[in-house]
């Protein structure tokens, strides 16, 4: 199995701790990002997370058009070499293939962001910004802690400010531990608008675009 | 005898079509299509040894097999778990079960109406930490925070 960040999960369970449905926390990021959509304005949105029923219905029932990519899932069947800093560019257009009239109001990243290189987080973040309106509003969460689970967890809205999250934490892996101070050099073209560090270690963010 | 009371057209695992289906009754996939497939007043299922590479058109479609195309529901499209869908999904009802493998997009017509529908009852969770915004714009001056007990 190829990781995107790091080698090697660091730790292996006897088997994998799955979260129950239902462990949540409140996100004012989230809250932030949906308030700003607008059910009138017909809102296109962006997730990068597996797909998850109830979030898109969610979300189309406030008038947004749901764009699913699940990154992460997509990139393990990529070759190395595809993934290398001089070609993710490339496949990232073929991974992301938005029309002309594709324009997002709103990113949700998750956390995907702690499982690419700096260098792909850049690349990734240059091709979506090609295709978001100006001000468009960037969800992420980023691992503060030296670990962090092996692969993204899921991500479950249940309510305007909160979020259930499901999914493997055990192997664990070395996290980037991103500051905002790398994300300034990382994504130049995106600004924090936001920026909240919950109790459980989560830093979570909301990047606006640049105009 | 009404349409409602007939079985479903069947496309066996073993038939391959490559060309426009139309019909007037329920359609089950089993095998290979490669075309069109219209079927307006009526629902299409794409089984699970289904494998269709076209774009659908129906009244209700389920899809528990692999799609390549886009498809239009005047009622509802459904996506089962053991589903590979690639392309755009436009129904006033799409149901995605987690575990599918999906990617495109969700247009939802009409769907704005009821907007307390998904709206569930809050959650109780961790607190946030106190705000720490708005930080200037990637000035650098993002901070470090502080240990915390490692669980998401």
């Amino acid at each position: 199995m190829g990781w995107l960040f790091g080698s090697r999960p660091t730790t292996a369970g006897p088997s994998p701790a799955v979260a129950a449905a239902g462990v949540s926390h409140r996100s004012l990021a989230l809250a932030a990002l949906l308030a700003s959509l607008k059910p009138e304005a017909r809102s296109q949105v962006l997730d990068l997370g597996p797909p998850m029923g109830g979030n898109i219905e969610w979300l189309s029932t406030r008038g947004c058009r749901v764009f699913v990519v699940d990154l992460f899932s997509s990139l393990q069947f990529e070759t190395v070499e595809s993934r290398a800093p001089e070609n993710f560019p490339r496949l990232l257009e073929r991974l992301l293939p938005f029309g002309p009239d594709d324009r997002f109001d709103a990113v949700m990243s998750w956390d995907v962001f702690n499982y690419l290189r700096p260098d792909q987080v850049n690349a990734l973040m240059s091709r979506v910004g090609q295709c978001c309106r100006p001000g468009a509003q960037v969800l992420s969460f980023i691992a503060t802690h030296k670990e962090m689970p092996a692969t993204p967890l899921r991500y479950r809205i249940v309510a305007p400010d909160s979020l259930a999250w499901e999914g493997a934490l055990t192997p664990t892996r070395a996290a980037p531990c991103y500051r905002q101070t790398d994300f300034a050099r990382i994504m130049p073209t995106y600004r924090v608008k936001s920026s909240f560090l919950l109790r459980n270690g989560i830093q979570e963010y909301l990047f606006s675009a640049r105009g | 005898m009404s349409n409602e009371n007939r079985e479903a057209a069947s496309i066996g695992p073993a038939i391959s079509i490559v060309g426009d289906l139309t019909g007037d009754e329920d359609l089950i996939v089993l095998g290979k299509v490669e075309g069109k497939i219209e079927v307006p007043k009526h629902s299409v299922t794409v089984g699970r040894s289904g494998r269709v590479t076209a774009d659908i058109r129906a009244k209700v479609v389920h899809v528990e097999g692999e799609v390549k195309g886009n498809l239009w529901a005047a009622e509802q499209i459904v996506i089962r778990k053991t589903a590979t869908m690639l392309g755009n999904l436009t129904a006033p009802r799409v149901g995605l079960e987690d575990g599918c493998r999906f990617k495109g997009s969700v247009d939802m017509e009409n769907a704005i109406g009821d907007k307390n529908r998904a709206a569930t009852a809050p959650v109780k969770g961790p607190e946030p930490a106190p705000q720490r915004t708005p930080p200037p714009p990637n000035s650098g001056g993002g901070t470090r925070p502080e240990a915390q007990p490692p669980r998401p």
